[in-house]
C-alpha cells in the first residue's frame, strides 16, 4: 500500500477536515459531542445525499444538472396533491413514494430528450427545464402550502429505528431511513463500479468521441443517466416532504448549489470521468456539518452561504491546480521519451 | 473566391438572424397589442418597459461576452447586487451631507461599486484564465461566494433610502428618452465597437470558435478570456448601479431569476452557447421581445410563474430549433459535396 498516495487522496483530506471541524466545534461548545447531534446530522443529510448521488452520476458523465431540486419538489408536492385529489389510501407510505419516483422519472425523461436527443448543452437544457417545471408546478398544480400531508407520510417523519435517552440531555433518535439510504448508496456505488452502465458513465466523462468509438451508445447512456437522476430526485423530494411534515412548493429551489458543492468537494472531477460514492458521502456530511453548526462556532447563520461558496471555491481550485500539474508531468514524461 | 463566398455567406447568415428577430419582435408586439389593446398598448406600458429593458439588457450583454468565448458567467447577478450594495452603503452612510459634497460622495460610491465589480470579475478571470477551472463551476462558486458575502454583511436585509440625486439617473429622462435607456445604448455601442472593431474583440470570437487553434497561433488566449470576464464583472456592476438607482434600494437577493432570463435572451438573440458567434443587436432585440412577453403576460394577468415556464420553454425551443437547423444545413452541404 502506498501511504503517500493514500494521504493525498481526496477522501483522506475530507475525513481530516471533518475531524478537525468537529474538534473545533466541540471545543467551543461541548454539547456538540452528543449522540443526538450525530443523529441530527444524519437526519439532515438523508435528502441531500440522495440528491448528491444523482448529481454525482451526472458530474462523472461530464455534464451538470441544475434542475434536480425542482424535479424533487415537483415530484414530492405533486404526489401529495394526487394523494389528496384522488383520495388514495392515506395511510400508505408506498403509494406516494412510488408516485414521486414515477414523476421524477418522467421529468428526468424530459431532460433526457433535451440532452440526449437534441444534444443541448447540459447546463442550458436543465436551466430551461427547471424553469418550465417550476412554472408548471406553481401555475397549474398548486402554489399553496399543504400542511396536512397524508397520515402515512406524516407518521414516517417520526419513525425512529432506535431512541437512546442519555442520563442528562436530549433524546437521541436515529431515523429508520438510515437503512434504506445506506442500501441505495451501496447500490449506486455498485452500479457505478460493477455494471456496464456505470462504466459507460465514466467513459462518457473521459471523452465523448472515445466512448462512441468503443461502441457505447452515447445517447442511450445519457438518457439513462438523466432518468436515474430524476428517479433519485423524486425519491429525495417525497422524503423531504415527509421529514418536513409539510409540502411547500417554494422549497428546495436554490439548494442545487449546496449539493453540487458537496459532490465537487467529494472529489468528483469537474471535467468528468472521475468520482466516488464514498467521497460524495463525506462531502455531504462536511457541508451539512458546516451548515448546521456554524452558529455553534460563533458565526452568524447568515454567513452559511458564503461558507459554502468559499469551500466550493477552494475545492475546485485545488482540483484545477492538481489537474494542471498532472498534465504538465505527463508532458514532461512524453518529452523524455521523445528524447 | 471561396473565401470571399464564405465571408458573404456568414454576413448574410448574421443578417438573417437579425431579420428573424425583428420579425419576432414585431409579431410579439402585434399579438399582445391585439390581445390587450388597453393595458399593453398604452404609452404608460411602453414607458415602464423602457425603464426595465436596460438593466437586463446590460446583464445579457455580459453573459454574451462570456458565451462568445464558449464559457458562461453565472455570477453576474451576484456581482451586480454586491456592487449595488457597496454603493448604497456608502451613500446612505453619507446621507447627511449636502450640495456638492453629497454629489461627490455619490460619485465615489458609484466608483467603489464599479471597483467591486472589477475585483469580482478579476477573481473570475484568475480562476478561469489562469487556473483553468471550468467556467460553469468557477462562476457557480463565485456566485455563491459573492452572494453569501452580501447576505452575511447585510444579514439579508436590503439597503434603501438612497439620495434623490442618485435616483434621478434611474428614473429621469435625457432629452425625453429615459436615462437608463440612453446608458444602455451607449454601453451596447461601446461593446459592439469593442468586439467588432478592435483586435482584442476579434480575438474573442477566434478563441470562442476554436480555442486550440487560437492557442497554436499564439494570440494569448488566456489574456483574451481574462479580459472577457473582467468586462463581464464591470458590466454587471453598471447594471447593479442602474437597478439601485431605479428602485432606490439594493438587496443581496434581488433578481435571482435574472440569470435564467439573461441566458434565455442571449440564446434567443442568436448567440451560440458553444462560442464564436453573436451580435449585440441580437441581444438587445431579444431583450425587448422578452420584456414585451413579460409585460404582456402581466397585462393579461398571467401569473409570474407562467412567465418563468415560458422563459424555460423559449430557451429549450430555440436550442432545439438551432440544432435541427444546423443538422439540416450540415446534411445539405454533405449532399452537395457528394453530388459535385
Amino acid at each position: 500500500m502506498n501511504w503517500k498516495k493514500l494521504l493525498l487522496r481526496n477522501e483522506t483530506a475530507l475525513i481530516i477536515a471533518i475531524i478537525l471541524l468537529s474538534i473545533t466545534i466541540g471545543v467551543k461548545s461541548p454539547e456538540f459531542f452528543t449522540l443526538s447531534t450525530l443523529f441530527d446530522i444524519f437526519r439532515s443529510s438523508f435528502v441531500q445525499l440522495l440528491f448528491a448521488l444523482g448529481v454525482l452520476v451526472v458530474i462523472i458523465s461530464g455534464g451538470i444538472d441544475v434542475s434536480f431540486p425542482i424535479v424533487g419538489i415537483f415530484a414530492g408536492y405533486t404526489a401529495v396533491v394526487i394523494m389528496q385529489k384522488f383520495d388514495l389510501n392515506q395511510n400508505s407510505l408506498m403509494i406516494p413514494i412510488v408516485l414521486a419516483i414515477v414523476i421524477g422519472i418522467v421529468l428526468g425523461g424530459l431532460n433526457s430528450i433535451a440532452i440526449a436527443s437534441f444534444g443541448i448543452p447540459t447546463l442550458i437544457a436543465t436551466l430551461g427545464t427547471a424553469g418550465i417545471f417550476r412554472g408548471i408546478m406553481l401555475t397549474f398544480i398548486g402554489s399553496s402550502f399543504i400542511s396536512d400531508i397524508p397520515v402515512g407520510l406524516d407518521n414516517f417523519a417520526t419513525a425512529d429505528l432506535l431512541q437512546i435517552q442519555p442520563e442528562n440531555g436530549t433524546l437521541a433518535r436515529l431515523h429508520v431511513l438510515i437503512i434504506p439510504i445506506a442500501i441505495i448508496t451501496i447500490l449506486v456505488s455498485l452500479l457505478l463500479s460493477r455494471t456496464m452502465f456505470g462504466r459507460s458513465v465514466y467513459a462518457l466523462g473521459g471523452g465523448v468521441e472515445a466512448t462512441r468509438r468503443l461502441g457505447i451508445s452515447v445517447k442511450r447512456t445519457q438518457a439513462k443517466i438523466y432518468m436515474l437522476v430524476g428517479a433519485l430526485s423524486g425519491l429525495a423530494g417525497i422524503l423531504y416532504v415527509s421529514l418536513q411534515r409539510k409540502a411547500n412548493p417554494y422549497d428546495l429551489a436554490g439548494s442545487e448549489l449546496d449539493i453540487i458543492a458537496a459532490v465537487v468537494l467529494g472529489g468528483a472531477s469537474i471535467m468528468g470521468g472521475y468520482g466516488t460514492v464514498f467521497g460524495t458521502v463525506l462531502g455531504v456530511i462536511l457541508i451539512s456539518l458546516i451548515k448546521n453548526n456554524l452558529i455553534l462556532l460563533g458565526v452568524s447563520g447568515s454567513w452559511q452561504r458564503a461558507a459554502v461558496g468559499a469551500l466550493l471555491l477552494i475545492g475546485i481550485t485545488v482540483q484545477a491546480i492538481s489537474e494542471t500539474r498532472k498534465a504538465k508531468n505527463r508532458r514532461v514524461s512524453t518529452n523524455d521519451e521523445a528524447a | 473566391m471561396n473565401e470571399r463566398w464564405n465571408k458573404l455567406n456568414t454576413g448574410l447568415l448574421a443578417d438573417r438572424k437579425i431579420t428573424q428577430l425583428l420579425a419576432i419582435t414585431i409579431g410579439t408586439l402585434l399579438v399582445f397589442s391585439i390581445l390587450s389593446p388597453n393595458i399593453f398598448f398604452s404609452p404608460n406600458n411602453f414607458k415602464s418597459m423602457s425603464y426595465q429593458v436596460p438593466e437586463i439588457a446590460i446583464l445579457s450583454i455580459a453573459v454574451m461576452l462570456s458565451m462568445l468565448t464558449g464559457g458562461i458567467d453565472l455570477s453576474i447577478v451576484s456581482i451586480s447586487n454586491a456592487a449595488a450594495l457597496v454603493a448604497a452603503w456608502v451613500m446612505t452612510s453619507k446621507s447627511d451631507t449636502t450640495g456638492t459634497e453629497s454629489l461627490m460622495w455619490i460619485l465615489i460610491a458609484c466608483a467603489l461599486g464599479i471597483i467591486v465589480g472589477l475585483i469580482a470579475g478579476g477573481i473570475n478571470s484568475i480562476l478561469i484564465a489562469k487556473l483553468d477551472v471550468t467556467p460553469i463551476l468557477a462562476t457557480l462558486a463565485t456566485m455563491t461566494l459573492f452572494n453569501g458575502i452580501a447576505i452575511g454583511m447585510t444579514d439579508g436585509v436590503s439597503v434603501s433610502g438612497l439620495p434623490q440625486e442618485f435616483m434621478r439617473v434611474g428614473n429621469g429622462t435625457f432629452f425625453g428618452i429615459p436615462t437608463p435607456f440612453v446608458l444602455m445604448i451607449i454601453i451596447a455601442g461601446a461593446v459592439g465597437i469593442w468586439i467588432n472593431r478592435t483586435t482584442l474583440g476579434l480575438k474573442v470570437f477566434l478563441v470562442g470558435t476554436n480555442r486550440k487553434a487560437a492557442q497554436y497561433s499564439v494570440m494569448g488566449d488566456r489574456k483574451v478570456i481574462a479580459w472577457v470576464y473582467l468586462a463581464s464583472g464591470f458590466l454587471s456592476a453598471l447594471a447593479g448601479l442602474i437597478i439601485a438607482s431605479r428602485t432606490s434600494a439594493a438587496s443581496p437577493d434581488f433578481g435571482s431569476s435574472y440569470i435564467l432570463l439573461a441566458i434565455v435572451i442571449v440564446v434567443l438573440g442568436g448567440v451560440n452557447p458553444m462560442g464564436g458567434f453573436g451580435t449585440v443587436t441580437g441581444v438587445i432585440l431579444a431583450t425587448v421581445v422578452l420584456q414585451m412577453v413579460s409585460s404582456g403576460f402581466n397585462a393579461l394577468r398571467f401569473s409570474q410563474f407562467f412567465y418563468l415556464a415560458a422563459q424555460g420553454g423559449v430557451l429549450i425551443f430555440v436550442m432545439i430549433l438551432n440544432v435541427v437547423l444546423e443538422n439540416r444545413r450540415v446534411n445539405k452541404s454533405i449532399a452537395k459535396s457528394l453530388r459535385s
